[in-house]
């Protein structure tokens, strides 16, 4: 048993877990139960975490590698998150089992490419699986908070 | 029962470890050996975890290329301005494996380690004409990407030896195409890819490269050289006379021997058409990269929707 | 709007209104994307003890000895349960089933698929509970297996030696025992008198097969129980708690009022998470061992509970000279795997409609639910009609091809319109198939020509139409509580998993009050709370539980209109319910439904409730002919039409518009209509294409989510057309019906229509794999 630190969305989070327990499994022993297991083996997406803003499968991810990393949950974003929004405001999700995992892709996406457009969502979501089928959704969902960014962005630099 | 991990702080201590154990296992990304594990397939006494080991995740440019430390992820080297600079190909083929998030976790030596037949990134490698630097308490060797695997699912790496880098050689100008072709779910796992590049030859005026994953029981390279003056039709026919002794590959779910040779012949032809029609006629003189720069997209919408 | 006869007659006023047909958002949409919405697995439970089952690796074995010292011996290990075990304390109770009482929760003396629970082993820990599970040793006699379903209709060997009814639902009440076969139901349909061809006409036959596929839901099954003295309570994944609440009981051998079934919002279920999954086992253990137990499956696992049954159909077509059909025959046979599970009733439901929505001189069917050593068959989104579907819908294109006709057209002169009585003798009422098919083919510009290239992509168009009854008979129930604050809080046993059924109740409860969005609250399924409701399954719920519903809410409006008339001193007749509250017309004197609740009972925080059931009849078909005036309440009418491209090269379908259409009589939410409709036409474009399970010799090779096929993003058509079709049905809620299955319905066959116009060639097995387009069109070369 080791002990270590998980940073879960800012909050420094002291736990003591064995050499294999997983990612997955602390996280959601934590309370983060927005991370969830729909395959095991790096799939489907539902176990999404952000590790430094970079997505990872937390079903295949050693917890005792994360000591000290910025970890980002879905349940831990911001109250106002513009990735959340518009995904509530295109209706982006049915049984929303599979969301969490997506929004967090997106927000790894939009951090790196706010120009995305569909090519570069769809290549970007290629590994998550939405079983209800809410793809369309959810590209529809993505594109739009891109532009909510690239708009933010352009208010920003324009003179008061 | 479960294997013991170890997680070394110096590359010594990693290598004295591989050396000292039983049955030692290198844990590189992990996102193979922990499927393997949950399988009950995976029968090691140790882990050595080397994600602690500093330097091996160094990506750096080399005088005739760059060089992978063995932890440098899949998704640095799809992302990387240098490597979309000295090996646009490679950079193209690393964005094709799995989903962003193994590709974040994955390793460039864990990837080669693995040995599946059916891995993209060895298809680039093999046509790059790569090295990988392999270590051992005993000291350090350098193994050509081409003799690296030896057999299904094996490779040439020795028990207390790891892969500490790989060296890949700038890409030589001419045009170069990666095809992965998919039989089930368009995201699925290759039942084909072909990576080719032209390039200038010794003999003939050019050289046709082709590296093959998912058509044989490790994944293949061979080489045929043509005429500049060769049409686009006569390059198709020459690699696949040049493929064909090479394509051996395994039935399962995906597909019988006689389908994946199939759309093995496919996967090449279509590489090679695109990467000599993309060839300017003077290699010597025409800066190679224009052909291939940014063309992630044209491919997704080629190569993976139909 | 249609005027529903059965429900209680309105007092004076019209119905406020405001909530039914609009888009309101789901009332869980936030929680949902920011992963805040709780799942079975994600409640805080008491201590549990977790257990893992040993599983067989053989198709058909008796078990010779079970060893279970080496598991006992694994660190954290409690004990080991053997089905012996069970039977020994539980007795033939331990064998449920929702047709049949065939499936032990642990295999009893005999196992019958590579994958059966032999033992379970109970530990501290998930892991160690799976270490355990790893060591149990069990001896195997073999007994000779049967994996094809067509080999195990001829005879021995046998899967079950006798076969007990089970007796839980009305529908199956006929069943009967039974004894060396493995052919555990059958159904007939004989309609109109078998007579020559007539001259000029044209006759189409095929064999067709369609695989088992899973269900997949993202979702894992999960199952907790623990013992309270006397009762038993269990937190399920399920969208059948009532069920689970009398099949425990009777597991048992306690009353219904000592189990508590809680359900929570699933993650997806599509028909996997019904009936007794990990339930028997989890009660059984927590029962007898007065203790609680957690059962949470891997992936793997979840392959093994329930898969969607595997189907072989032999069909004809006969066409006159004219264009009518004159005759249809289906010879069906359901692979059910080793436990019958609802496979009986699909085989009957699917059975009835296998010559498709068509006016037809003559019919027979013979539909077949049959035993093999696989995994059970259970239901499956479309309840084994997709499978007959693709079988009618191949042959009544090849008929019209044959004729030299437009398949459309073709169609279109032949499919029932409202009034027509199906072959099964059940009238056509809210079933609009031509509009249906009108909708898919004008959104794909039918009429007008196509762009068919002629070099390595060809280019093709293809459409179905699918018909499906709804469950009949079935119960719903719905107690509404009025807060004085004139919000609202509705108990029901539906259980959203995804369809959105906690926001179309909300909406229909709302209606006749005029709530505003947001003020209804559906409370999750608790058996001891929330009434009984058949199942969440089949498409029923909008129907059954939403005039159940309806009508709660229909009661609960009188009943403020009796208190305001009361108040306000006129006669109920004078008074009427607004958005604003209640008023009287004669006075102009009004009250608010806060006003009103706390002057009716002198207090605050108050509750007003109503309650009411809705259940529908039907005449059972008659055991010779299959036939019954009224076999079912409604019907499901859809459509689809796809335009694609073949890659001949590589053998690559690529779908570039698909519209699909459903006639949901009257939609609620027309926005969660459209997903359904979408969502269900992308699962179908999956079953079309490339997903099934692949079995070996009885065992599952592509059991992982790495070489399971589902579709990803990448998969989806260029362009999605949702079309609603509304024809209110006169009974439904608002004229409302269901519509979750309708579009995986005419799915695969309006592809492999497609596939039929580009390349010429018909194909009759699914998924039309690349594999199976090259291998055919190499075939094709062969023979030109
Ligand atoms: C869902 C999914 C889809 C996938 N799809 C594709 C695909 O489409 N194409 C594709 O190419 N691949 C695919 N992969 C495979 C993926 O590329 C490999 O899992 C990954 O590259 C392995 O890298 P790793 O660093 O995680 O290796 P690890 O899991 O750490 O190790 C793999 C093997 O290499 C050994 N090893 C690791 N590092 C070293 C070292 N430095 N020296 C010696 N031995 C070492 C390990 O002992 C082990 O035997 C997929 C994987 C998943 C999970
Ligand atoms: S559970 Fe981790 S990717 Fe599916
Ligand atoms: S919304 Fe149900 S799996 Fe995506």
């Amino acid at each position: 048993m080791t002990p270590i630190d998980l940073v879960v969305n800012g909050e420094r989070r002291s736990v003591t877990v064995g050499d294999d327990d997983l990612l997955l499994d602390v996280l959601r022993g934590l309370g983060h139960t927005s991370v969830r297991e729909g395959c095991g083996v790096g799939a489907c997406g539902a176990c999404t975490v952000l590790a430094d803003g970079h997505s990872v499968s937390s079903c295949l991810a050693r917890a005792v590698r994360y000591d000290g990393v910025a970890l980002t949950t879905a349940d831990g974003l911001p109250a106002a998150d513009d990735v959340v929004e518009e995904f509530v405001a295109a209706r982006a999700m049915q049984c929303g089992y599979c969301i969490p995992g997506f929004v967090l892709m997106g927000h790894e996406l939009l951090a790196e490419n706010p120009d995305a457009g569909a090519a570069e969502i769809d290549a970007h979501l290629e590994g998550n699986i939405c079983r209800c089928g809410t793809y369309l959704e959810i590209r529809t969902a993505l594109e739009n908070a891109a532009r909510r960014r690239r708009e933010a962005t352009r208010t920003e630099k324009e003179p008061a | 029962m479960t294997a013991t991990l170890h997680r070394p702080r110096d590359l010594g201590t990693a290598l004295d470890l591989l050396a000292g154990l039983g049955d030692p296992m290198v844990f590189g990304g992990g996102t193979a050996v922990q499927i393997l594990l949950k399988q009950g397939v995976l029968f090691a006494s140790d882990l050595v975890d080397i994600a602690g080991v500093p330097g091996l995740a160094d990506l750096v440019a080399t005088p005739g290329g760059l060089r992978a430390g063995t932890m440098v992820t899949l998704r640095r080297m799809e992302t990387d301005p240098l490597v979309h600079d000295r090996a646009p190909l490679l950079a193209q083929v690393y964005g094709r494996v799995a989903n962003p998030r193994v590709r974040n976790t994955a390793s460039v030596g864990g990837n080669i380690a693995h040995g599946d037949y059916r891995l993209d990134p060895p298809t680039a490698l093999l046509v790059l004409d790569a090295r990988v630097e392999l270590s051992s308490a005993a000291g350090a060797r350098h193994v050509p990407i081409r003799e690296f695997f030896t057999g299904f699912q094996e490779t040439t790496v020795r028990s207390g030896e790891m892969v500490t880098a790989i060296d890949v050689p700038t890409q030589p100008l001419g045009g170069a195409a990666f095809t992965k072709l998919s039989s089930l779910a368009a995201n699925d796992w290759p039942v084909a890819s072909a990576a080719v590049l032209v390039t200038a030859a010794d003999v003939g005026d050019r050289e046709i490269r082709i590296g093959l994953g998912a058509l044989a029981p490790t994944p293949v390279y061979v080489a045929v050289a043509l005429p500049a003056t060769a049409s686009d039709d006569d390059a198709v026919d020459a690699a696949l006379a040049a493929v064909e002794p090479l394509i051996d590959p395994l039935p399962d779910v995906r597909g019988g021997v006689a389908h994946k040779r199939r759309l093995g012949r496919v996967a090449v032809a279509d590489a090679t058409r695109a990467a000599w029609h993309d060839t300017p006629h003077d290699l010597r003189g025409t800066p190679g990269e224009e052909a291939i720069d940014d063309r992630r997209p044209t491919f997704l919408r080629r190569h993976r929707r139909h | 709007m249609t005027v529903d006869p059965r429900s209680s007659v309105a007092t004076a006023g019209t119905e406020p209104g405001g909530a039914v047909g609009e888009r309101w958002t789901r009332v869980d949409a936030r929680a949902k994307v920011r992963g805040e919405l709780h799942h079975a697995a994600d409640e805080a439970l008491r201590p549990c003890l977790d257990v893992v089952v040993a599983r067989s690796t053989r198709p058909h074995a008796l078990i010779e000895s079970v060893d279970a010292a080496a598991a006992k011996a694994v660190d954290g290990v409690v004990d080991v349960v053997t089905g012996a075990d069970l039977h020994a304390l539980l007795g033939d109770a331990i064998f449920t089933g929702p047709a049949f009482a065939d499936q032990p929760c642990l295999a009893v003396g005999k196992v019958r698929y590579v994958g059966e629970p032999v033992a379970a082993v109970i530990a501290r820990g998930q892991a160690a509970a799976r270490a355990g599970a790893e060591e149990v040793a069990v001896g195997y006699r073999e007994l000779d297996p049967v994996h094809d379903v067509d080999a195990a209709v001829l005879g021995a060997p046998f899967v079950h030696d006798v076969l007990r009814p089970s007796i839980v639902f009305g529908d199956l009440a006929h069943l009967r025992d039974k004894r060396d076969t493995n052919v555990n139901y059958e159904y007939t349909l004989r309609h109109g008198e078998p007579a020559e061809p007539p001259p000029g006409s044209v006759t189409v036959s095929h064999e067709f097969w369609c695989p088992p596929t899973h269900h997949v839901p993202i979702e894992l099954p999960f199952t907790a129980a623990w013992r309270i003295g006397d009762r038993l309570e269990i937190l399920s994944a399920t969208q059948t708690p009532s069920y689970v609440r009398q099949s425990v009981a009777d597991l048992l051998g306690i009353p219904l009022g000592s189990v508590r079934v809680r359900s929570a919002p699933l993650g997806g279920s599509f028909g996997a998470k019904m009936y007794d999954r990990l339930e028997p086992l989890a009660a059984a253990l927590a029962w007898t061992r007065n203790t609680a137990v957690r059962l949470a499956v891997t992936r793997e696992e979840a392959f093994l509970l329930t898969t969607r049954h595997g189907c072989a159909v032999t069909g004809s077509m006969t066409a006159d000279a004219d264009g009518n059909i004159v005759a249809a025959d289906s010879d069906v046979r359901y692979d059910t795997g080793a436990y019958a599970d609802v496979g009986p009733r699909i085989t009957a439901k699917s059975g009835m409609v296998a010559s498709g929505p068509y006016r037809i001189a003559q019919a027979h069917v013979r539909s077949r639910c049959v035993y093999t050593n696989k995994p059970s068959a259970g239901p499956f989104r479309g309840f084994g009609v997709p499978q007959v579907t693709w079988s009618h819908e191949s042959l009544v294109d090849e008929l019209a091809r044959a004729r030299g006709e437009d398949p459309a057209a073709f169609r279109r002169r032949n499919l029932l319109r409202e009034g027509d009585v199906s072959v099964v003798g059940t009238p056509m009422h809210s079933a609009d198939f031509v509009g249906c098919l009108d909708a898919v083919t004008d959104a794909l510009d039918w009429d007008s020509p196509l762009h068919r290239p002629t070099g390595r992509y060809r280019r093709g168009r293809g459409v179905a139409v699918g018909i499906k009854a709804v469950l009949t008979p079935t119960i719903s129930n719905a107690v509404l509580q009025l807060n004085q604050d004139a919000s609202a809080t509705l108990m029901i046993s539906t259980v959203d998993m995804g369809q959105g059924s906690d926001t179309i109740m909300a909406q229909i409860a709302a209606e006749p009050l005029g709530l505003p969005e947001g003020s209804v609250r559906v409370v999750t399924a608790d058996t001891d709370v929330t009434p009984y409701d058949t199942i969440t399954a089949g498409s029923r719920s909008t129907y059954h539980t939403g005039n159940a519903v309806r009508r709660a809410a229909e009661a609960m409006r009188d009943k403020l209109v009796d208190i305001a008339a009361a108040r306000f001193g006129v006669p109920a007749t004078d008074v009427k319910l607004t958005g604003d509250g209640l008023v009287s017309t004669q006075t102009q004197e009004s009250a608010s439904i806060p006003e009103l609740l706390h002057g009716h009972f002198g207090a605050r925080g108050t509750t007003l409730t109503s309650e009411a059931e809705f259940r529908t009849t039907w005449q059972p078909y008659d055991k010779e002919t299959g036939r019954s005036p009224q076999v079912t309440e409604h019907w499901f009418a859809g459509a689809a039409a796809a335009q694609l491209t073949v890659d001949t090269m590589t053998g690559r379908v690529h779908v570039e518009h698909l519209a699909i259409a459903g006639d949901v009589g009257r939609a609620i939410n027309p926005a969660m209509v459209e997903q359904q409709l979408t969502g269900a036409a992308i699962m179908g474009v999956g079953h079309a294409l490339f997903d099934q399970i692949v079995f070996d010799e009885g065992q599952i090779v592509n059991g992982t989510l790495l070489d399971y096929q589902l579709p990803s993003i990448h998969d989806v058509p260029d362009k999605v057309t949702p079309i609603i079709v509304e024809n209110p049905h006169r009974t439904g809620p608002f004229g409302a019906k269901g519509v979750g299955e309708t579009t995986i319905i005419p799915l695969a066959p309006a592809i492999a229509n497609a596939v039929r116009d580009a390349i010429g060639i018909r194909l009759t097995r699914l998924p039309l794999t690349s594999e199976r387009i090259l291998d055919a069109l190499a075939a094709q070369e062969e023979q030109s």
